[in-house]
């Protein structure tokens, strides 16, 4: 923790304080460099390593020269507790050993600044418990070799420094700001949570540049079983999925970055239990695309501290006012953007009204005024909408453009994959919160209602038009379903199970499309972006960003 | 983002081998026998190395970790199946419909 502050306080507070963690290479190879010091005991040493911690806390070195491995030690006087790699010891004199994975840093001191106040407070706190200890060792494990740290003067200020210094960042409870243009951030592994240069940007201080350090698309992707009958079992370390009359097929797991199962699907327990291991949430769903349950893997998101804050703001009124207007906003806007790009004769006085309306959304002064001018929009925009369906989609327009945007059950055959699209879109926006550490469940443009996930509907607003209505105008214009591929019963119009793989599969490449951020100038893909609005939400709610900014395009 | 490996094992203990074949399945898809071709980024390889490490004796028996170039649709073409065919690879960045 000390070590983190040292290097980074932000790092510090969201790994210890919020309990956040991501692995990158450098941090699951470090965890191997200590594969023995933190599960074997010492083989090669005559006296028994367990139990070294008990008789070296009572402070009584025996005269003879030692060797324990992860040593737990506490001191009072510092508030601290340290776990040491390795202890050598000789009579009263200790080393402690730490155990690093790179190689040996080419500065003047042979090692950098968190491991060596690191190593100093272990050596403090072996002092503190009756050993008298002048120096530790780092040992490089990538160039096997051991580096010796002198505890000086400079050296114990600066330990005792930042353990103050750790101390007091985690009684205040504020995220500290993230580093400026430092180069620690392209190495660390959380820079996906902490978005440094994003953060800046955000803040209202951009940087020179924002670096994008992580990549433009995930290489897990969502696995969606909708095939009636299937059977999802566990092979290996592999997802073995069997529906009848077909060839089974396996994922990996390392492929799956979430689980989403329709209608009569079977789950095992033993698949179930493989991606509650793996955090890989999977959602189940009707037949029809309805949200019925969510299966979170390990124990929901630690992060108290921003769910108190969600639900402090989404209760007092212009706070959560101001990012409703945001949100509505950003919808109205991408829904213009969608008829001004693929109408061919766009109503020009049709757009500008649209225009009016976003701009009205800043002065609402309540959410009812909000959804009035949003639903204003909207029936503009779905009058409008039917003429988009061209080419092979021409067959449909008829039925949308007589019944408008209906739904529960949809009517006709766009509402169907509408209803449908939007459905993926909020589990996608359900998850996105979840990820951050949000209750899905609170929201600030929808109203709280039982049940109902308003965060994760708030978060879809803006990506409604954006993924939702151009994959439904896509899978039409292009063919992609056919009358055939729906179903109409007495009360409506649903999609038939070849109809609904076609409309997840062009909505999956949708949300794979890469786009540049308006704001930062890096290249993403829309399920990126999603997540990325997720955490611009943290940021605003944590007093780190300005004000939230729906994610639009031109 | 992620490289593809061809991974190939001599485990000489039956129960070692089918152990590593049952690690191996959550890394790749095996291709031969003993031979698998898996897609994986730094992080992944790095917990294949450990798994297997951990799985097999490595006085006796030696698995052989091949680097074939970044994971996209182009390497395919460095495959050539005489024979009864097999597809290689997958296409990464689409999620399975099922």
């Amino acid at each position: 923790m000390v070590n983190e502050f040292v290097y980074c306080p932000r790092l510090s507070f969201l790994e210890w304080v919020q309990g956040e963690w991501d692995d990158n290479l450098d941090t699951i190879e470090g965890r191997w460099v200590h594969r023995r010091v933190d599960k074997e005991p010492a083989t090669d040493v005559p006296a028994p390593p367990d139990d070294e911690a008990s008789s070296a806390d009572g402070g009584d070195a025996e005269a003879l020269a030692l060797t324990a491995r992860s040593v737990l030690l506490s001191s009072d006087r510092l508030g601290a507790i340290a776990r040491i790699d390795l202890l050598e010891a000789e009579g009263r004199e200790a080393t402690p050993v730490e155990y690093k994975r790179g190689a040996v840093p080419d500065i003047p001191n042979r090692a950098w600044d968190p491991e060596r106040v690191q190593l100093c407070l272990q050596g403090l706190i072996l002092r503190d418990n009756g050993y008298s200890c002048a120096a530790g060792v780092l040992y490089f494990a990538e160039s096997k070799t051991r580096v010796k740290v002198a505890f000086d003067e400079s050296l114990i200020e600066m330990t005792q420094d930042a353990v103050q210094g750790t101390r007091a960042m985690a009684e205040g409870g504020r995220l500290p700001p993230p580093l400026r243009d430092s180069p620690k951030c392209v190495r660390c592994s959380l820079s996906g949570i902490c978005l440094p240069d994003e953060t800046r940007a955000w803040s209202g201080e951009p940087p020179d540049e924002v670096r994008r350090l992580v990549p433009a698309r995930p290489d897990a992707l969502p696995v969606y079983v909708q095939a009636q009958g299937g059977t999802i079992g566990k092979r290996g370390d592999a997802l073995h999925v069997t529906v009848p009359d077909e060839p089974p097929v396996s994922v990996r797991l390392l492929d799956a970055s979430a689980l989403s199962v329709f209608g009569n699907v079977q789950l095992t327990t033993q698949a179930m239990r493989a991606v509650c291991d793996e955090g890989i949430p999977v959602t189940f769903h009707s037949s029809t695309g309805w949200l019925v349950g969510v299966l979170n893997g390990g124990l929901g998101h630690k992060n108290v501290l921003l769910r108190v804050r969600q639900h402090a703001v989404a209760g007092a009124t212009e706070a959560s006012l101001e990012i409703a207007r945001r949100m509505a906003e950003g919808k109205i806007l991408n829904q213009r953007t969608l008829l001004r790009r693929n109408h061919a004769a766009p109503d020009r006085r049709l757009l500008a009204t649209m225009a009016m309306h976003a701009r009205q959304t800043r002065g609402a002064r309540a959410v009812d005024q909000l959804m009035g001018i949003e639903g204003m929009a909207a029936r503009l925009y779905f009058s409008a909408l039917p003429q988009l369906l061209k080419g092979a989609g021409a067959w449909a327009s008829q039925r949308f453009a007589e019944g408008g945007r209906n739904r529960r059950p949809p009517k006709d055959e766009v509402n169907a994959v509408l209803s449908f699209v939007y459905a993926l879109l909020v589990r996608d926006c359900n998850l996105a919160a979840a990820v951050v550490g949000f209750d899905p469940y609170v929201g600030f443009l929808h109203a709280p209602h039982y049940g109902r996930p308003s965060l994760a509907l708030d978060l879809a607003e803006e990506f409604r038009p954006l993924v939702g209505d151009s994959v439904t105008l896509n899978v039409f214009n292009q063919g992609e379903v056919v009358e055939k591929d729906f179903v109409r019963r007495a009360r409506g119009v649903a999609l038939s199970p070849t109809g609904r793989r076609a409309v997840i599969s062009a909505y999956e490449r949708r949300m794979n499309q890469t786009v540049t951020h308006p704001m930062f100038g890096y290249v993403v893909s829309y399920r990126r972006v999603v997540e990325l609005q997720a955490r611009l939400l943290r940021a605003v709610l944590m007093g780190e960003a300005e004000h939230y900014r729906a994610f639009t395009t031109r | 983002m992620r490289r593809r490996y061809l991974v190939a094992y001599d485990v000489s203990d039956a129960q070692r081998l089918r152990r590593t074949y049952r690690v191996m399945n959550g890394f790749g898809d095996p291709v031969q026998y003993s031979l698998f071709v898996c897609d994986l980024s730094p992080v992944e390889r790095q917990i294949m190395h450990e798994r297997l490490t951990a799985v097999i004796n490595l006085k006796d028996d030696r698995v052989l970790i091949v680097d074939l170039g970044a994971a996209d649709s182009r390497l395919a073409a460095s495959f050539d199946v005489l024979g009864r065919q097999l597809a290689i690879g997958r296409d990464s960045y689409q999620a399975t419909v099922i």
